[in-house]
């Protein structure tokens, strides 16, 4: 045997026992995340998060800044101030969903929008991922950007699934795809995350882009506080949303 | 998910429409007679124009690039209009690199595009950006609103009383320049529409603030008047939307008897018009009816519409129509407000309302909650996008398609008013807006009837 037909062989060799390996379970390599983003005990010891970011559509030349607060267990309130379209605030608190914006005014979410928010809302997601994903699978692999990743599909009791990719080689996530829903429809959603920075003893990705259908957005987040309170009321229900919420149940 | 939004609005240049070549009657008769069908023959086969040079020979073929990218690339259809647009390709590029002209070559081209069978996508020579957009450069603006009306150019408002200009006068010349050829040149061309003709000779009664254009009327009686009028700054607010360069936007409300009576000049400014619109239903609240006099709005930005349509429809769940864009299908839904005005609503239309203008009106149409009062809209719903090719002809292109929720597409079609008023210059000279006074008319009626 040649030295080229041994290497040859090896290399068969190789790869068909690295297609042989079981992929490894979606629950690991979820743990694994959370693990090398902080671990569990970094998780825990926060109960409130403030986030601050930069937010542009290179498109049509419009960018703005974004703030959101939230706190444990799954209080969510966040500001948009995007230039020319005004303020859009959205929010979770006991279990309601809403957003208010200067074009549509206020409104509260139902449906699988809701269940969408409330999944966002939820403080302790990264370790506490199986309270919203009860189903998680491992689907395969696949290069993002150039870097070999895990597939994982998690279902969420109700509303659309979510596919995540995972570094091989880090454990950290550099790509999701879900579908958002809202009243003006289904639009799919690629966020592709990058830049991991350390807060506090956690990994955040500080830079994010979206494809939603046509558009693109991009994100730069600019700073992450834990354990300072957000301002007083901030995850009050607006009173127009209090409104809404009275007259749905007939108060 | 935040709530995409739409431009729409932008320069007169960006509602150009398809022009489908047609046969003309000189063509039937030359093939009806056997020696000119054969002189024509021999015209036929010698070049009429020059020969292109390389460099235009390659602009053409770039140009083609461009337009058979970008519609495979921005097209809401894969597989546009129900083509096979690669095969489109093999049949098209050859014809072009044998093109001998650059007016040959954007025949070819506009063939192409014309198979697509859907309005918002052409291409126009780069001469119908000069008839257009001359003169038009600054940001004054005479002090009154002018409308062409049966071929005329006539003052159909006026906001500088001073300047003893009434409405109904007739705008002969300016600066010298008489505006009646180039009226007749501009609706002699199938390719230009009612708004953009407006925008044309708007641009001939505007230019730097301060400047003085000398004007020549024909009054009330038929004289010649001879004014100098002095430029005013624009009327309202600059407001820019992203990329779109910022545009005067103003919005006015007031009340005529009890009806209240709504109007702007584009749909931009979003976070005071969306104010100021709802400011001015919920100051209605008793009124026997709302008139939204949309004439002369050419559009902006399309979630607008979804927004003030909330101020005017209680019931939850309605949507205006639908927007269909490749990898996403938007629905234009009406989120109610708490305060939304439920007595009667009509809206005002014409030719030069466009894009979120028909949105609005058509989907309230729809719905049956407006009745609408005018003149057919300018059919031009699509978000469409005009560039520059590297030839210099302009290209035209939409990226969407929209479907009002009566189900019929808005594009080529337009809102067709529930009552068709035309705005006449001997009713302005008699001091009254015929549109306006259908619709308070009919809210009127709907007030004794109930």
């Amino acid at each position: 045997m040649t030295l080229f037909t041994r290497l040859t062989f090896l290399g068969a060799l190789a790869a068909a026992f690295a297609a042989a390996q079981p992929l490894p379970k979606a629950e690991t390599i979820l743990d694994r995340y959370s693990e090398v983003t902080g671990g569990k005990a970094a998780y825990q010891k926060h109960t409130y998060e403030t986030m601050t970011g930069i937010i542009s559509f290179p498109a049509q030349g419009l960018g703005g800044k974004l703030t959101r607060y939230a706190t444990a267990p799954d209080k969510e309130y966040s500001a948009l101030e995007l230039g020319p379209i005004g303020k859009i605030e959205s929010g979770f608190t006991d279990g309601i969903a809403w957003e208010k914006s200067s074009i549509l005014g206020p409104r509260v979410k139902s449906g699988d929008e809701r269940d969408q928010a409330a999944r966002e809302a939820l403080f302790d997601s990264q370790v506490g991922w199986r309270k919203i994903f009860p189903q998680a699978e491992t689907l395969g692999s696949e290069s993002v950007n150039g870097e070999d990743c895990y597939k994982v599909l998690l279902t969420p009791p109700t509303g659309k699934p979510e596919t995540r990719f995972y570094s091989k080689k880090s454990g950290l996530l550099l790509k999701s795809t879900t579908t958002a829903v809202s009243p003006m429809g289904e639009v799919a959603v690629e966020v592709e995350v990058s830049d991991y920075k350390n807060f506090d003893g956690i990994l955040f990705p500080t830079q994010s882009k979206s494809k939603m259908g046509a558009q693109q957005m991009n994100m730069s987040i600019t700073g992450v506080s834990f354990d300072q309170p957000a301002p007083a009321g901030t995850f009050d229900l607006p009173p127009e949303i209090k409104a809404l919420v009275n007259k749905a149940a007939g108060k | 998910m935040r709530q995409p939004t739409r431009i729409t609005c932008g320069k007169s240049n960006r509602y150009i429409r398809i022009v489908q070549p047609t046969k003309s009657r000189a063509g039937t008769s030359i093939a009806a007679n056997p020696a000119c069908a054969a002189l024509a023959l021999i015209f036929l086969s010698s070049p009429i124009f020059a020969q292109l040079t390389a460099e235009q020979k390659q602009a053409n073929l770039a140009s083609f690039e461009t337009v058979w990218t970008t519609i495979r690339d921005k097209h809401w259809e894969t597989n546009p209009g129900g083509l096979d647009w690669q095969a489109m390709y093999a049949e098209y590029r050859p014809r072009i690199e044998a093109a001998t002209s650059t007016e040959a070559a954007r025949a070819i081209m506009r063939d192409m595009i014309g198979r697509l069978k859907q309005t918002h996508f052409a291409i126009f020579p780069a001469a119908v950006y000069q008839v257009l957009d001359a003169d038009g450069t600054g940001d004054g603006w005479p002090g009154f609103e002018a409308r062409v009306l049966d071929g005329r150019v006539i003052v159909t408002d006026v906001h500088q009383p001073q300047s003893n200009i009434k409405t109904g006068w007739q705008v002969l010349q300016v600066n010298g320049a008489d505006l009646a050829p180039l009226l007749v040149k501009l609706r002699a061309d199938p390719a230009i529409h009612e708004l953009q003709l407006e925008r044309a000779v708007a641009a001939r009664l505007s230019g730097p603030v301060g400047a003085v254009r000398s004007m020549v009327f024909a009054d009330q009686n038929n004289a010649r008047v001879l004014l100098d009028v002095r430029l005013l700054p624009p009327r309202g607010e600059f407001s820019g939307f992203g990329n779109l360069p910022p545009q005067p936007v103003w919005f006015e409300s007031k009340k005529l008897g009890n009806i209240g009576y709504i109007r702007f000049n584009i749909f931009l400014d979003l976070v005071h018009v969306m104010q100021e619109f709802g400011d001015a239903v919920q100051q209605c609240a008793h009124c026997n009816g709302i008139v939204i006099d949309l004439r002369g709005n050419p559009g902006g930005i399309g979630a607008m519409a979804m927004g003030m349509a909330g101020w005017l429809v209680k019931q939850p769940g309605e949507r205006l129509g639908v927007m269909y864009m490749r990898g996403a299908t938007l629905n234009f839904f009406i989120n109610p407000r708490a305060a939304a005005f439920d007595g009667p609503v009509a809206v005002l239309v014409d030719g030069s309302s466009a894009s979120t203008s028909e949105i609005f009106a058509g989907g309230l149409k729809d719905l049956g909650r407006a009745r609408i009062f005018g003149t057919r809209t300018a059919a031009a719903a699509l978000p469409s996008v005009i560039t520059r090719l590297p030839n210099g002809d302009g290209f035209q292109y939409a990226v969407a398609n929209y479907i009002s929720q009566g189900g019929k597409a808005l594009e080529g079609n337009g809102v067709v008013p529930d009552l068709e008023v035309q705005l006449t210059r001997e009713a302005l000279l008699a001091g009254h807006d015929t549109v306006v006074d259908a619709a308070i008319d009919w809210i009127r009626r709907q007030k004794v009837s109930q």
